[in-house]
Parts: C-alpha cells; structure tokens; sequence
C-alpha cells in the first residue's frame, strides 16, 4: 500500500468510528428536514394571512359585483356607496385592507380602475387582483359585444401548463419545477459540502500541527502525500456521508410515499388529472421517488461534488498548515471563501434560466462549475461538449490548486510562532 | 553499514542561512551528539537527514544512500517537540506510524505489543492517548520511533520530562541499540546526559561548525585545568587565589569547590595553598573541564586553553 493510501485510510478510519460522525451523519437530514419546514410552513402562513377586505366604489353599475365574486378566496370584497374620504379614513384605521376605484369609462377603455391601500401588499396580491379586474372587465366587454355564452365560457376556462421533460428512460415525468428544485438542492448540498469537508480538512491540518506531530509523520512521508493523504481520505468520508444519506432518504420516501399513497384516493387524483380541475395537487406522488432521478444525474452529482471538494479540498489544507488555531485561519480563508459564495448567488438564476449564456459560460468556469453545472444538468439537457469541457476545465484547475497547496503546505506545516500572511504564502510558493 | 555522511551541506530560508557548510559523519555503533544553543541550526540540520526538508547545497548519504523516502523507513526520529494523534488509541496509532515506515500491519501490532510489554504498558493499547499521562504519552512517543528498528534513530531531548526510573530505562535502550551497531544521533542541551552517552561530538553555532570530533579528544584538547577540592575548614583560600587572578571559581559550597586553573597556575600551586588553610583536605583532583564550560566556551568563540600559548610561541 503506498504511503497516500495509508494515510487516507487511517483519516477516513478515524472519522468514520468517532461519534460526531454517527452523529452529524444523522441528524444533518433532521436539521435539513427541520429547515424546509419551517420554510414551508412560513410560505403556508404568510400566504393564508386571514381575508382581506376590500370594499369596491362601482361608477360602472355592472362590475362591482362581478368582481366581487372573481377575487381571490382569500378577499372578502362588497360593493359600497360610502364616499371616498370616509372608505380611506377606513382604511388609515385598519378597518379596511383596501378598496377599488371603478370609473365608468373603465368598460370602454377610457379610464383605468384603482386600488388604494395602506401599504403594496406585495407583489402577488398585486398581480392577481390584476388578473381578477382584467378577466371581469374582458367579460364585460365580449358580453357588450353580443359575443355568445359558450366563446365566454371557453375564454374563461383556466389555462394551465403542464411541464414535460423526457427522462432516460423515455418515460416522461411530470414537473420541471421537481427537477429545478433538485438542482437547487444538489448545488446546495454541493456547495454546503465543500464548506464542511473543506473546513474538516483544515481542522485536521490544524490538529496536526498544534499537536507537532506534523514533524513525525514528515519524517516518514512526503508533504504532498501527507496532504493528499488528508484531501482524499475526507472525500470518502464525505462520500460514505453521502451514500448513507441517499440510503436515508430512499427509505424515508418508502415511508412518506406509502403514508401519502394511503392518504390519497387514487380516484380522485385521476379525476383531477383529467378534469385539470381545481384539486390539483402541487405534485403526483409517484414521482416522489429517486428512480425518476436519471442515472446521470446523480454521476454528475457524485462527479462534481469530488472535483469541487478536491479543488478547494487541498486549498484549505494550504490554510490550516499556514496557521496555528482555526481562528487565525479566517483572514486566510477570504479567498478561498469568495468563488465558493459566489456561485450560490447565481443559484436562483441558473435554475430558472439553465441555457441561458450566462449560465452556460458560469457554469464552464472551474471554481463555479462544482455548484452551477449540477444544477444546469439538473434543470436542463446540457449538451455533452460542455459536461466534458466544464469537467476537463475543473480538472486542470485541480491540479493547479493541487500543486499550489503543496507548495504552502510544505513550508506552512513547519513554520510555528508568526502568523503568515498572504505575502508568506506567496514567498512559500516561490521558495518551496 | 550504515554510516550517516553529511557534506558540506547549506540550507537557507530567506536572507537567513541556518546551517552553513556543516560536514559531518556518524559511525553505527557509536551514540553522536549533536549540541549547540537554541537557533543554532540543530533542528535544520537533523530535518535535512530525516528528509523533511532538502539541502541547498552539498549531500546527505546514509548506508552510501542518498537521504530520500527509502531512508526514511530506515530512520527514527523523535522530534523534541512531537506530539500523537490526541483522539486515536495508543494501539492504532503505533500501528499507523509504522505501517508509514513501511511495515505490514500484523508486524507493526506485533512490534508494538512488544515494546508495550517492555515499557509494562501493555493494557496502553486499547486507551486513547489523550487518556494518558505527559510521561505516558513521551514513552508511547519513543516506542514509535524504534518500533519499525531503523538502523538510524535520532533522538532530540528524549530524556526531556521524564521521572528518573523511565529515563533510566530509556538509556538502556538507547545503549543496546548503540551495543547491536546502530547509528545513533542524540541532540540535547543537557550537557551531563550528552558525557554519559555521547561517543563523538559536533557543536554548532549559528549554522557553523564549532567543534566536532570524538567526546574523548574534545575534552582533551580543553585540558586538564579544573579542579575540584573538597575540604573542612575556612575557606578563604579561594578568594584569595582568585583575586591574584590565579583561578576562576565555577562552583562553590561550603566545604567543596569547582574552579579553573588560569594563566600559569599549576594545581601543585594551589594544593600548598590550600593546605596552609584548611582544617582537612578530602579530595584533589584535577580533570578536564565539563562539558557545559566547553560549550559555553567554544560557543563565546573562545579556543581551547592549551593552544594559546602555541600560539603566542
């Protein structure tokens, strides 16, 4: 066995047999798991924040009551005849959320409804009360217009969009959005990974060195193997986290999709799927499982987590050997910290525009693409040249942060008592 | 056999030359030491044989081999400061230092098992080592540099912590080693330690060579010119003779002294002198200097004694 090999076994051994990793390995998921829900439950809440009242002042003698009926569950609207001054005291009381202004050119186009409230009310009421004066006032005008019952019937009906991608399998799944979110995740599990593992790293540079036994095992193996040594045996402890997750998660979805399944008549779930009616469910159940996860994916997923945790992987051992506590580490760190933060600023926009040229250029760029190309191959078909360029890319850098890390490891592991700065590092590089 | 050869070898960080053309040679089966104060270049030089670091200039050859990792299996090396993996149990952790030097598996807990028997801590094995003692952890810190039995050990202040019965036994280690011919580097500040092991010598002073040579030569080119008396009585004797500027006092307590012969006193000299005084005279022995007064001499750059008057000659 050579001396890396060692090294990596006795770092993945260590780890693996103490308790703080039977520990995170467990309650990572239930913190995660804690975290969407809460997330979740503060959309339900926000969303569902009580009626709101709305009165509506009618110059138009035939849309006020309509639109009364059209707005939202969730608006508790009546025609009123109060004079305006009155409805806005009001309004300034609290006693109203807000009311509509429908002048009487509003039907011909002449004059635009209003509507007057304490505050926006934010983007999506904004939006739909929009489409609920608009759908009315539409109806208003065809009806003017003699147009027949079954054209305005067919003009309201709802229109929805069902999202078709073409998995591997030549099955087609439902639901862009399930594979959006699943890039989202994955970039943020990558991303969360590489601060973790990355940190794990340096740690144990650290503990080395304050523990001098640094000067013993360099007296029997290289820097660079005592360094890869490190960087390789986290990785698989990384991995086995991994592995150990996607077993907890499939088992997990067993139990969560035999409860819903249970819960759900499939009757009345075939029924909504046909009738595109209103008790559509935000997702179909049977999706709720990994198999519709296409293989590559989770290659990609598996490929890039390693190239990305190796990359910056061997930047934070250059750090930990730079240094004595973790503590001083953080000035150090800064730009190593900065091209792992920035691609998850990117995040939102490359799952909702993954073949944009923004995306595809980001998702090229080596110290980004661990993050971002897993969520473009998650969200879209990315072409094959640039899998393969973003992966050679990413390779090349590996090497170069490779070979710069060995050369501050080298120096930085033996260095005791000042603390180095970036100009050290640099010396380290040139010297080593 | 395995002679550790060290030529002409420089190293520099920065501006700073920390070891300037030192040569040296170490022969198996002799135990040498390696002096010098603190920054002088010990620590370079001994990293450079254990191959951690590499020589700017000149060579370093142990067995007629070029230091590199195939030496390094046949090295052990106790750093004076080490440490062991706090959270790792004394077992795995023997096992793992060895099987660096390249051991299998089943003959590094063999060699462990051993050496744990040796030292009467055989149920160490299974504790971690942030469990043990300061004096536990030097003991599992020794066995780790000889576990893998390289032909060079080099020992930096193996003594440094330890209770008088365990530095005891760690001497009749280091003692059968040099007895089964293996090359021995010893690196210490105690000078008394370094008089009762050391074969050979090598003094270094800011990256130089002060002196170098066998204990026995080196002691001799100092001189017989200390003297150590023990007596009864008054002892006013000795300030006198050292305001003539006959002598120059080291040591001194009621009833003995340690001093220097300078200039052309002769111990005859002081012996009349003394017993004109005391009530009794114990002992009168003339000797080399100790090793400390040579060390502390040689490092203030002073020449030994007797090749002064060569000199003015």
């Amino acid at each position: 066995m050579n001396k890396t090999a060692i090294i990596a076994r006795s770092e993945y051994l260590r780890r693996v047999k103490s308790k703080m990793f039977l520990v995170s390995t467990f309650l990572a998921p239930v913190m995660l798991i804690a975290l969407f829900g809460v997330s979740i439950s503060v959309a339900l809440l926000t969303q569902d924040g009580g009626a709101r009242r709305i009165a509506i002042v009618d110059e138009t003698g035939v849309l006020g009551e309509r639109l009364a009926e059209h707005l939202p569950e969730n608006y508790a609207a009546a025609v009123e005849s109060a004079p305006l001054d009155s409805l806005r005291a009001r309004v300034e009381r609290g006693a109203l959320d807000g009311y509509f202004v429908l002048p009487g050119g509003l039907l011909t186009g002449e004059a635009a409804a209003t509507f007057y409230s304490a505050g926006g009310g934010g983007f999506s009421s904004q939006i739909r009360l929009e489409s609920a004066v608009g759908d009315v006032v539409r109806r208003a005008r065809l009806e003017a217009a003699g147009a027949p019952p079954e054209l305005l019937d067919a003009a309201e009906s709802d229109v929805s969009v069902r999202m078709v991608a073409f998995t591997e399998t030549g099955e087609a799944a439902d639901a862009a959005w399930l594979y959006a979110g699943l890039g989202y995740a994955m970039g943020f599990i990558i991303y969360v990974a590489m601060f973790v593992y990355g940190a794990m790293v340096m740690r144990g540079v650290i503990e080395e060195k304050t523990n001098r036994i640094v000067e013993i095992v360099a007296s029997s193996a290289r820097p660079f193997e005592l360094m890869m040594g490190k960087v390789l045996g986290i990785g698989a402890v990384g991995l086995t986290q991994f592995v150990l997750w996607i077993v907890l998660a499939l088992a997990g979805l067993a139990v969560f999709g035999a409860v819903v399944g249970g819960m759900v008549d499939p009757a009345s779930l075939a029924g909504a799927d046909t009738l595109g009616g209103a008790e559509e469910l935000p997702f179909d159940p049977s999706l709720l499982s990994l198999s519709s996860v296409p293989f590559s994916l989770v290659v990609y997923f598996l490929l890039f987590f390693l190239g990305g945790y190796l990359l910056y992987g061997s930047l934070f051992a250059a750090i930990g050997s730079a240094v004595e506590q973790e503590s001083d580490a953080q000035s150090l760190q800064m730009p190593i910290l900065i091209p792992v933060i920035l691609p998850a600023l990117f995040l939102p926009f490359i799952a909702d525009n993954p073949d944009a040229p923004a995306s595809v250029v980001l998702s090229l760029v080596p110290f980004f693409s661990p993050i971002l190309m897993v969520v473009r191959a998650a969200a879209t078909a990315v072409p094959f040249w640039q899998m393969a360029l973003s992966l050679v890319l990413l390779a090349l850098a590996f090497v170069g942060t490779i070979w710069l890390a060995s050369r501050i490891y080298r120096v930085g592991i033996l260095m005791y008592g000042k603390k180095a700065t970036f100009r050290d590092l640099a010396r380290w590089v040139r010297t080593a | 056999m395995h002679p550790l050869v060290v030529e002409n070898v420089t190293k520099r960080y920065g501006s700073f030359t920390a070891v300037d053309d030192v040569s040296f040679a170490a022969a198996p089966g002799r135990i040498f030491g390696v002096l010098g104060p603190n920054g002088a270049g010990k620590t370079s030089t001994i990293r450079m044989i254990t191959f951690i670091t590499t020589p700017d200039e000149g060579r370093i050859t142990f067995g007629g081999q070029a230091v590199g990792p195939e030496t390094q299996r046949r090295m052990g090396y106790l750093p004076e400061e080490r440490g062991l993996y706090r959270k790792m149990k004394v077992g795995e952790q023997l096992v793992y230092l060895g099987q660096l030097k390249g051991m299998t598996t089943a003959a590094a807990r063999d060699a462990a098992r051993r050496w744990l028997d040796r030292f009467g801590a055989r149920d160490w094995a299974a504790k971690r080592v942030d469990e043990l003692s300061k004096g536990m952890q030097q003991k599992v810190q020794f066995i780790a540099t000889i576990l893998h039995d390289p032909q060079l050990l080099i020992f930096d202040e193996p003594f440094s912590g330890l209770d008088p019965i365990n530095a005891a036994l760690l001497r009749d280690i280091i003692l059968e080693l040099r007895a089964e011919g293996r090359t021995i580097l010893f690196a210490s500040h105690r000078m008394e330690q370094v008089e009762q092991l050391c074969d050979d010598i090598f003094l270094i002073a800011n990256g130089r060579e002060v002196l170098h040579g066998p204990l026995r030569d080196v002691k001799r080119s100092f001189g017989k010119n200390t003297v150590t008396v023990e007596f009864s009585g008054d002892d006013g004797f000795l300030d006198k003779l050292e305001e003539r500027g006959a002598i120059r006092l080291r040591s001194r307590t009621a009833g003995h002294a340690e001093f220097r012969l300078l200039g052309e006193t002769t111990a005859r000299q002081v012996l009349e002198t003394a017993l004109t005084r005391v009530d009794d005279l114990y002992r009168f022995e003339l000797n080399e200097p100790p090793l400390s007064e040579i060390f502390v001499m040689a490092v203030n750059g002073q020449r030994p004694e007797p090749a002064e008057p060569e000199l003015a000659r």
